[in-house]
């Protein structure tokens, strides 16, 4: 299907990390689902696209969790959107994800560039 | 929140996410229509998406599946014809299986004896001597008794009463039981008491017991009934006690008296004539007593010649109480299973075929943004409500199943009266459709997952088909004449059993022969000489009834379920060892009994009236004792003893073979058959048999005023001509075939159908073909042969797997069957035949309407 070629260059998202990224944007404030997709194109210089059929469920499901609350508000431009914010339960998530996530990429690491590697 | 305002909010933010898109886009210079088009590209498919994201809430489920019934329900609604069809065929298919399970639950309600698994029956076997489940003897009894393996062991012995109430008299199966039977059981009679020690004690008192059944039907359920007086073979009883409706029934008694044990049969280890019922001592378990139990027994079978290699078998009451009903109730629910089977093929098919014509709706719908699953989802959905709605439906026919096999009064099965639609019936109804359902709807889904979006748009304009799809249907109509194949030779073997049974020349002439019981109380007819005199005139009076040709009484009929037993001995030869003995079948007939019943003479005399009680004590035996005894000899002269110690008998006559009743045969094979004359060996319980010139039944009424005229206080019972009485069978087999046998049609019905609707849709696929063909010059006939053909070649296949596992599971039937093998050639051919045929003409009315085609429309067409 010609949609799978245009994702080639990008790298599919692993399990679960979707959460942590939505979480770790929202740190720096409240947003809305497209600025959210904007962030993290942007902070990962293009490289990871989160999809909209991925990204709306999560939010609903996160906000489920009690981890994001929700709220209408104006954008910059004076439009009205449906804001994240991150809740108190939120931020004790993203920082155990984080901590999770720290742990798993250093064990990846080990394993891919022991010491004394030349690579 | 609601679920409208939640929706509405999705919509909104689906719409800012856009907006916000478009606007980025623009800025970055792009026109508005560019921008737009861009976003929407980028976003995806915003119906998926949404739907993706409703599933995140978490009521969704719920709601998602109303819409999906309501949209169902619309879809049934809109296809009227197409939904009557499949939920009426459901209705039959559920409605047989809630039927067979009403009795089923009502036959394993467990008994409502507590701790029910320690109450066992105790059975004598004996490998040599063919005894299975023999019953006791008294000194086997006390042995038992006194081993201290059982907390209570009762005595329980068959027995009938005469009972009259006002001017009516009938005859009531009784039971007689020692006290201990109540303390096994441990239920309490309902008002009252139960038997205790003191009833069976010398000089006791006449007591009975009521059953909960009689005290309705017959005392209007009074209270005050419990001390009245009450006259059993014309001697007054006092009602001690009426037991609970739960009181477990183990013949058919409805009175209960308490079992004493007469002087002949103390201290005979010979006389076997009643079953022992006992409970297991409180901390010994059932194998451990069994253990016990055969220990105790091989010490006695030592001490005592008599009981040479008897062992004995414990078996717990309540399996004893399904073991009749069990195989009957196997093979109903194998039938009925079939038969849904069957539906379930045939709806598969159907909606295959309709899901061909659904596939562009199907395509519109998932590029709407339903996915795959979504789609599946909903057309189990509406299989379902499918089969809930054949299953609602199905209460009517399952009602009307219920009430005829009430109407057959399978006494041997327990807790027959509670065999009903209850709640738990209706829960497996409702458990078996939604199973039904998803089952059948499993091959539309199936179909759906497979179909590819963009093919089926763009073949959207082509009525084309998957051969696929049809190939399963093939399979389908395969597995259903296998299955239809199983069932007819069920029900074939079944037939063929009855027919065995009704057309078999007996021996004898069953024709017009009415036969009508009387039960002597012997208290009332103490003396053998009171007991014939009222025989014979009985006899006397009926001989002077209109069209009446001959009268005879016999203690046993042939076609009877009794066994009347006794060791066969001669007085020339050496006595066999105790597990040589062979039994043979005796039966007390007065003199005119071969005449009557027209049983051939083939040497020596028939009994006479030169037989009396006090001439020399004389015999007769059938062709096969001749033979089996006395091989190259002339038995007429010699002598035989029916039992050890009792006195030689002259054998005056030998007789023609006579078929021995359904329940010997199968339990023994052939056995010996010797009569003797009623004045020398009476009995107090006689048959009468009545040969007339026409209708026997309508002479009933007459004989019955007849000995009422004799005797107010003895009752005719068992009133049936001899060829209802050979022909009925038992009645769970009578049920059987007759179920199985509607079953089969049902069956039968639904593969034509099936095998039909194959090969009309395919008929339909190929006009065109078969418009070339026809232009190319094929003949009329031509395509109805390779019509036919194709109809012919999936029966055959599905014969062939029908054959193989009818040969694996017909032996389930053997049980029931009569004089039939379960690998009877002649069904199997039959019901071949006959499945071949009916897929012919299945096959052959498609066929006929495929010649009908133009070939210039057929080519024109599409």
């Amino acid at each position: 299907m010609a949609k799978k070629d245009a994702y080639q260059n990008r790298i599919e998202l692993l399990q679960g990390t979707l959460d942590m990224l939505i979480l770790k944007t929202l740190q720096w404030g409240a947003q809305h689902g497209y600025g959210i997709i904007q962030a993290i194109r942007t902070t990962s210089s293009d490289v990871l696209q989160v999809e909209t059929g991925s990204l709306y469920p999560a939010l609903h499901r996160l906000e489920r969790q009690g981890w994001l609350s929700s709220e209408w508000k104006q954008t910059d431009a004076n439009q009205r959107a449906k804001f994240y914010r991150l809740t108190a339960a939120g931020k004790r998530q993203l920082a155990a994800e984080y901590e999770r996530w720290t742990q798993l990429s250093a064990a990846i690491a080990s394993i891919m560039t022991p010491e004394g590697d030349p690579l | 929140m609601t679920r409208r305002r939640r929706d509405r909010e999705l919509q909104e933010e689906v719409e800012a996410h856009l907006r916000m898109a478009i606007r980025d886009r623009m800025e970055r210079g792009q026109s508005r229509e560019e921008a737009s088009f861009a976003a929407l590209a980028e976003f995806g498919n915003k119906g998926l998406v949404k739907e993706v994201t409703r599933d995140m809430w978490g009521w969704a489920s719920l709601e998602r599946l109303v819409q999906d019934f309501r949209y169902g329900a619309r879809m049934l609604r809109k296809n009227l014809g197409f939904t009557v069809v499949v939920v009426l065929t459901l209705a039959l298919g559920i409605g047989a299986n809630t039927a067979i399970y009403s009795v089923t639950q009502a036959v394993l309600t467990p008994l409502a004896i507590p701790n029910a698994a320690r109450v066992v029956i105790v059975w004598t076997e004996n490998a040599k001597r063919d005894w299975h489940q023999f019953p006791a003897s008294v000194p086997d009894y006390e042995d038992w008794k006194a081993s201290g393996i059982f907390s209570s062991l009762g005595a329980v012995a068959d027995g009938g009463f005469n009972l009259r109430l006002g001017d009516r008299t009938d005859r009531i199966n009784g039971l007689k039981v020692t006290p201990e039977f109540f303390t096994a059981m441990a239920i309490q009679p309902h008002l009252g008491r139960a038997f205790q020690a003191d009833d069976v004690k010398a000089g006791h008192s006449e007591v009975a017991i009521l059953s909960d059944k009689i005290w309705h039907s017959r005392f209007g359920a009074s209270p005050t009934v419990v001390g009245a007086s009450i006259a059993l073979d014309g001697v007054p009883y006092t009602i001690v006690g009426v037991l609970p409706k739960t009181f477990p029934v183990i013949g058919q008694e409805e009175i209960y008296e308490p079992f004493v044990f007469s002087a002949d049969i103390v201290g005979v280890r010979g006389d076997r004539s009643f079953q022992v019922v006992g409970r297991i001592r409180d901390g010994v378990s059932l194998a451990a007593a069994q253990k016990q139990m055969a220990d105790l027994e091989t010490r006695l079978s030592r001490q005592n010649s008599e009981d040479a290699g008897n062992t004995v078998a414990l078996q717990p009451i309540a399996e004893a109480a399904v073991e009749d009903i069990g195989a009957v109730l196997l093979v109903l629910f194998g039938a009925v299973g079939f038969v849904l089977l069957i539906a379930c093929a045939n709806i598969a098919s159907l909606l295959l075929a309709r899901g061909t014509a659904r596939q562009r709706e199907m395509a519109l719908r998932s590029a709407l943004g339903a996915g795959r699953w979504r789609i599946c989802r909903q057309l189990l959905t509406e299989s379902i409500l499918l089969a809930v709605l054949g299953g609602l439906v199905a209460i009517v026919p399952s009602l009307l199943a219920i009430r005829f096999i009430v109407s057959f009064h399978l006494d041997e099965v327990p807790n027959f009266d509670l065999i009903a639609l209850n709640s738990g019936v209706l829960i497996f109804n409702l458990a078996l459709s939604v199973a039904t359902g998803i089952l059948f709807g499993l091959a539309p889904a199936w179909q759906a997952w497979k179909t590819n979006v963009g093919d089926t748009i763009k073949e959207a304009s082509r009525s084309h088909s998957g051969g696929v799809h049809q190939r399963v249907r093939s399979l389908l109509a395969i597995g259903e004449i296998a299955l239809t194949l199983i069932l007819l030779v069920g029900a074939g073997l079944m037939l063929r059993s009855f027919e065995r049974l009704r057309k078999d020349n007996p021996g004898f002439d069953p024709h017009n022969l009415l036969t009508v019981r009387i039960a002597l109380s012997d208290r009332q007819y103490a003396t053998p000489e009171k007991q014939t005199a009222f025989f014979e005139r009985v006899m006397l009076q009926a001989r002077s009834l209109p069209g009446v040709v001959g009268v005879s009484a016999a203690d046993d009929l042939p076609a009877n379920d009794d066994i009347h037993g006794s060791g066969l001995y001669f007085p020339d030869r050496p006595d066999p060892r105790p597990e040589d003995v062979r039994i043979v079948m005796r039966n007390s007939v007065t003199d005119g009994y071969f005449t009557t019943m027209r049983i051939p003479l083939i040497r020596g005399r028939y009994i006479d009236a030169t037989d009396t009680a006090n001439s020399a004590p004389v015999a007769m035996i059938d062709q096969w004792t001749a033979k089996r005894y006395w091989p190259n000899q002339d038995p007429v002269g010699k002598s035989l003893k029916l039992g050890k110690t009792k006195p030689a008998l002259r054998i005056v006559g030998i007789v023609g073979n006579v078929d021995q009743g359904v329940l010997v045969k199968i339990l023994k094979g052939q056995v010996g058959q010797v009569y003797l004359p009623v004045p020398q060996q009476p009995r107090p319980a006689m048959t009468v048999i009545l040969r007339t010139a026409g209708n026997a039944e309508s002479l009933i009424p007459a004989v019955r005023s007849l000995v009422r005229g004799i005797d107010i206080d003895q009752p005719i019972f068992q009133a049936d001509t001899l060829e209802n009485t050979r022909a009925a069978g038992r009645a769970s087999q009578r049920l059987a075939t007759s179920l199985l046998g509607s079953f089969a049609i049902v069956a039968l019905m639904l593969a034509a159908i099936g095998i039909y609707g194959v090969i009309a849709y395919s008929v339909g696929q190929r006009t065109r073909e078969f418009g070339i063909r026809m232009s190319l010059g094929a003949k009329r006939f031509d395509v109805l042969r390779l019509v036919v053909r194709q109809g012919l070649v999936l029966a055959a296949v599905g014969i062939a797997a029908g054959l193989a596992g009818a040969l694996a599971l017909t032996r389930l039937l053997s049980k029931l069957l009569f004089a039939v093998n379960a690998t009877d050639p002649l069904t199997f051919i039959g019901v071949t035949a006959l499945l071949g045929a009916v897929a012919a003409a299945a096959s052959f009315l498609p066929a006929w309407r495929a010649t009908r085609v133009d070939p210039a429309i057929a080519l024109r067409c599409e």
